[in-house]
């Protein structure tokens, strides 16, 4: 078993991370994994040009820790690994990959939406949207509640 | 003593302030002292918790010069 969390402020290169993933997974039967992207579009329909992301000096790196070791312990993975991007990430560019590995492809699936649902509401972000309405700061919305509460 | 804060809480008052004869003071009294000045923050700061030396305290926790204070507001997620 091997768990990956990393704090990253410079570009997240996706394919990087899914050979890195690969390599660790030689034996295994499955890999999946998820790129989150930073939207070019507010809720509100208003044109973003950057998400903002604070983050914590210390605790935002055990956050993501945290929930990648839950994330192995809980699914029947050999491999889990979370990159995230903090400071200023332009709009289009990658702000998170969440990629797991298994001998049998379910677990995988499982490993990286319980990865997602946990980052989106309990990683120690604080997440502005830049662009044409000015700076928005952003707090997890209902339906991200909701889909972390799935896994009790 | 050092008040380090994040987020919303940084954008309305400054990522890192200093703060004269806060001595004796409790959390709590901190948190309305800065409400107080920036009242634009007063909302959040309700809703953050406070940490002193990596570990969250209580409203009630008494503070020292030599603190360093940090005020989470609710999290974004990522």
């Amino acid at each position: 078993m091997s768990i990956v969390a990393l704090l990253e402020s410079q570009a997240l290169d996706p394919q990087l991370e899914l050979a890195e993933l690969t390599e660790a997974a030689r034996g295994d039967g499955a890999i999946v994994t998820f790129v989150g992207l930073a939207r070019p579009e507010s809720k509100d329909g208003n044109a973003v040009d950057a998400l903002v992301l604070d983050f914590h000096p210390t605790l935002t790196r055990q956050s993501l820790e945290e929930i990648a070791v839950a994330c192995g312990e809980r699914f029947d993975v050999s491999h889990v690994r979370v990159v995230h991007r903090c400071g200023t990430v332009p709009a289009g560019e990658p702000i998170v990959f969440a990629g797991a590995a298994s001998i049998h492809r379910r677990a995988a699936f499982a490993a990286a939406d319980y990865l997602m649902d946990r980052l989106k509401t309990e990683a120690v972000f604080w997440k502005r949207e830049v662009g044409d309405a000015g700076s928005t700061w952003i707090e997890p919305t209902e339906a991200d509640l909701a889909d972390r509460d799935r896994w009790g | 003593m050092k008040v380090r804060l994040y987020g919303r809480l940084a954008d309305a008052i400054g990522p890192e302030i200093e703060l004269p004869d806060v001595s004796g003071c409790s959390v709590a009294d901190l948190r309305e002292r800065l409400a107080a000045s920036h009242s634009a923050a007063a909302g959040a700061l309700e809703r953050s918790r406070a940490l002193i030396g990596g570990s969250f305290v209580s409203d009630e926790r008494k503070l020292a010069d030599a603190d360093l204070v940090e005020f989470l507001p609710p999290v974004s997620g990522g």
